[in-house]
């Protein structure tokens, strides 16, 4: 009775009864039936036991990311990783490509040309090294499928961009099935900010926050979307692999890098004529080095993982553009220049693919078409083959 | 600080801590404290109007009880509820007042406008304070002598902007009389909270997005099944928004050791216009009626006088809740159903119905009656209002703006509101098995993180009340 006000006892004995008349259902106040203080705990227990349940059941087995919109972020990585897991590996003389959308292997191309090693790619645009840490992870969990992984950059310089690839929230979305709570010891905490590093922590406990668009979308055609994925899970390995390219290209285009500007062929539209633009004369920072640190961290990441597997990490420069831009002088510090002497870590010459930077092999800014793709990937073999010598028996 | 952020679940944590670990000689004073906190952290200098108000009428009521002098008393309550009405009407309805007296005088608009912002819960905590007042002056009330105890009766933080309104005797004997919150009560409380949390954002958030897209702009869509599909989007964002915060501050005040009125009952499963008021915002039906309805001679000076009652205790009712015309004639409609109802079935409208099988045909009606009631409510202006009525009921056609799995959310919650009418399954539920009671949490936090609207912490629609 710690409020006494002198005077209310039989006050409060009228409200009890007036309340308990006015009350109904759950907001009765009281109840004939009172449940035992233990059972709070009981209950609150078998909540957070229920809740626990549900939660990993749908999200951390896997149930759900196994039915995730295959046309999204996630779900294509899911089908990309699943297909690379399940592809037949008859032997180890393997090569794997990572990258982004600017990675122009065409596994088919040198597949074809009968090398004696298989190519396979999981590259997948706007993903970075730490999504392909993760993803390499996934796809080769004892890091011994492999004698090769190829992992392209755009720059050896690794200028600051505007976007810095560590604070790329939608990592998180691209690996969301893969990642889990042994993870949450690094992975956030590799994000700068303060803000992002709790939606990662968050994300990556409560998984649904994540799949929270994608489930909504769900709800919606449950039984169309289960087919769906379904039919993309069985036959989508089959459609990449056949994937040829783009047939445009920039023939005619000019470009001018040192006032920054492009003359295009009278086919190409105003807006892919700014996209090129775009693509071709981005927004740099002020060097800080984060791309380089960023870059040393995870490359260093998948060279520890594959340490003492005997997989070669053979690291390329991908064509840059549809014409060479003017050479910077070399950045020694960078992280690709400080991996190169390590072990089973191959820096392949920066200018190797020069000759295919031309407009009659890009279909954008960035991307190369499909006559780029066979021509880098023939070159890409054999480069890769030089590395790793005659394949194993 | 909203009740659906992190911070908020983060401050209760520890309020909770706080209050239970204090000496109980203190555990008034930190929630006085918390209550305080919490009102500042929207706009830190009204904390001087909540104060200068509990202040009034603290000190009114104290002079009503001491003195013997008829007229004393009648000055004292005078001056309270015209420092109350004077301060709501200033901060709430001066440039509602202004803008039409503009118009009247051919001036340009926003000729006598002044840049206002509406204090939070103004309209919620004068109500409150009013009531302690006149309780006191018709000796229903004993005065409060702790200014303390009167200061965290105002401010409670659990229902200090959006209510419910609860009354003096209500909140003073559980304060006076603070027992720990039985096992029962921890329950509840917790279900409570999880609950409010799910209806505020896997059904009033969601819904918000449709109902806000269409009246944004009501030129955009045209036809009937937008129009309708949007007024229905808008009153069930209205309800779960409002139920939602009311079951998140019931709950709240239950492990805190208060228990709060009830505010909703399943409003939608009304029969007629007079039952739905006394399903949905109860605590304010309760309050127009003993301070207003009642005082103005209520239904016992013949018929007229009572339809009038009625419409002017409406009418009023609406304006409390926004200045603005459409208010005003959305609680007139009300108030004219009201009368109809009385024209019709005399004192048995006030009778609950029984559940026969014209019984949802009733409630269909009644819920019609009430979407076309919101349309005033919800629209932003009275030409809009218009508009959307006209799109409603002569143009055919239009598209349907609720998704599919929206639909099937309504549809669950409406048999779920079913089942709860006809067999008070919450009530079991914290008396029951407690897989059951864990299971049902469980479920109500996934759809809060499946579900719910994150994206934004939107706010209560009766904030802005």
């Amino acid at each position: 009775m710690s409020f006494s006000q002198p005077g209310l006892t039989c006050y409060q004995q009228f409200l009890r009864g007036k309340r308990i008349a006015i009350l109904d259902g759950l907001l009765a106040s009281s109840s004939t039936t009172q449940p035992s203080p233990r059972s709070v705990w009981t209950r609150i227990l078998a909540t957070i036991v229920f809740f626990t349940a549900f939660e990993g059941i749908l999200f951390h087995s896997g149930l759900y990311s196994s039915i995730v919109e295959p046309d999204s972020t996630t779900g294509f990585m899911e089908l990309q990783l699943r297909n690379e897991i399940r592809r037949p590996k008859l032997n180890r003389n393997q090569v794997l490509a990572v990258g982004d959308s600017r990675m122009p292997l065409l596994p088919r191309v040198v597949n074809e040309a009968g090398s004696g090693y298989t190519f396979a790619s999981i590259a997948l645009g706007g993903t970075s090294p730490r999504t392909w840490y993760y993803a390499l992870r996934a796809v080769d969990p004892n890091a011994s499928n492999y004698a090769a992984i190829v992992i392209p950059s755009a720059d050896y310089n690794e200028p600051d961009n505007f976007d810095y690839q560590s604070e790329r929230e939608t990592d998180l979305h691209y690996l969301i099935g893969r990642v889990g709570l042994r993870d949450l010891g690094e992975f956030p905490w590799t994000y700068r900010d303060k803000r992002l590093q709790w939606v990662i922590v968050r994300g990556m406990i409560l998984k649904g926050t994540v799949y929270k668009r994608d489930f909504i979308e769900f709800l919606d055609h449950p039984l169309k979307r289960i087919a769906k994925a379904r039919y993309y899970d069985h036959d989508s390995a089959g459609w990449y692999y056949v994937y040829g390219g783009s047939d445009k290209n920039l023939a005619g285009l000019r470009i001018d890098w040192q006032h920054q500007t492009i003359q295009v062929p009278d086919r190409i539209t105003s807006s892919e004529r700014n996209q090129i633009e775009a693509m071709l004369f981005p927004a740099l920072r002020p060097g800080e080095g984060r791309e380089t640190a960023y870059l040393r961290y995870w490359y260093g990441r998948i060279i520890d993982y594959y340490r003492r597997s005997g997989t070669k990490l053979i690291f390329i420069r991908v064509p840059r553009a549809p014409l060479s831009p003017p050479d910077e002088p070399p950045k020694l510090d960078s992280a690709i220049r400080g991996i190169a002497s390590q072990p089973n870590v191959v820096v392949l010459n920066e200018h190797l693919f020069d000759q295919l930077e031309h407009p009659d092999l890009f279909w954008d800014g960035w991307h190369m078409n499909r006559d780029g793709m066979e021509q880098f990937s023939r070159a890409l073999a054999t480069a890769v083959e030089r590395v790793l010598g005659p394949p194993q028996p | 600080m909203l009740f659906n952020t992190p911070q908020f679940f983060a401050f209760l944590a520890i309020v909770l801590i706080l209050f239970y670990t204090a000496p109980r000689s203190w555990r008034k004073y930190t929630l006085l404290a918390a209550s305080y906190f919490f009102y500042m952290s929207f706009i830190p200098k009204f904390i001087l109007l909540l104060v200068s108000l509990t202040a009034i009428d603290y000190t009114a009521a104290r002079w009503i009880s001491r003195t013997e002098s008829p007229r004393s008393r009648k000055v004292a309550l005078v001056v309270s509820l015209a420092a109350n009405l004077g301060l709501l009407g200033f901060f709430k309805y001066y440039n509602f007042f202004a803008a039409n007296i503009g118009h009247l005088l051919h001036e340009p608009s926003g000729a006598f406008a002044l840049s206002i912002i509406l204090p939070l819960g103004i309209s919620f905590h004068t109500f409150q304070s009013m009531s302690y007042v006149i309780d006191v002056y018709r000796e229903e009330q004993e005065p409060i002598t702790n200014p303390i105890d009167y200061a965290l009766f105002i401010s409670f933080f659990p229902q200090l902007v959006a209510g419910p309104i609860v009354r003096a005797r209500e909140f003073f004997g559980d304060l006076y009389h603070w027992r720990r919150p039985s096992s029962d009560d921890v329950l509840r409380g917790l279900l409570l909270l999880f609950l409010g949390l799910a209806k505020k954002m896997v059904m009033a958030d969601q819904f918000a997005q449709i109902a806000n897209g269409y009246f944004r702009d009501v030129s955009r869509e045209t036809g009937a099944v937008a129009a309708w599909s949007a007024v229905i989007a808008f009153g069930i964002q209205i309800y779960f928004d409002f139920s939602g915060y009311t079951d998140m501050a019931i709950g709240m005040a239950k492990l805190l050791g208060f228990h709060f009125p009830i505010n909703f009952r399943r409003p939608y499963l009304a029969s007629s216009i007079t039952d739905f008021w006394h399903r949905w915002h109860i605590s304010l039906s309760r309050w127009l009626r003993d301070y207003l309805y009642i005082p103005l001679g209520g239904n016992r000076r013949g018929r007229f006088r009572t339809y009038a009652n009625l419409m002017l205790t409406m009418l009023l009712g609406g304006l409390w809740h926004g200045a603005s015309w459409n208010f005003v004639v959305w609680g007139g409609y009300h108030g004219a159903l009201l009368s109809f109802e009385r024209i019709f079935r005399g004192k048995r409208s006030a009778e609950p119905a029984r559940w026969t099988m014209f019984y949802p045909l009733q409630a269909a009606i009644t819920f019609g009656l009430v979407m076309i009631g919101w349309v005033f409510f919800r629209a932003t202006t009275f030409h809009d209002s218009l508009y959307v009525l006209h799109q409603m009921f002569f143009v055919p056609d239009g598209r349907l703006l609720i998704p599919l799995w929206q639909m099937e959310l309504a549809l669950m919650t409406l048999l779920l509101a079913l089942f709860e009418e006809k067999k008070d399954w919450f009530e079991k539920l914290t008396l029951g098995p407690a897989w059951a009671y864990g299971a049902v949490c469980a479920i109500l936090l996934l759809s809060v993180e499946l579900i719910g609207f994150t994206e934004a912490a939107v706010p209560f629609v009766y904030f802005q009340f």
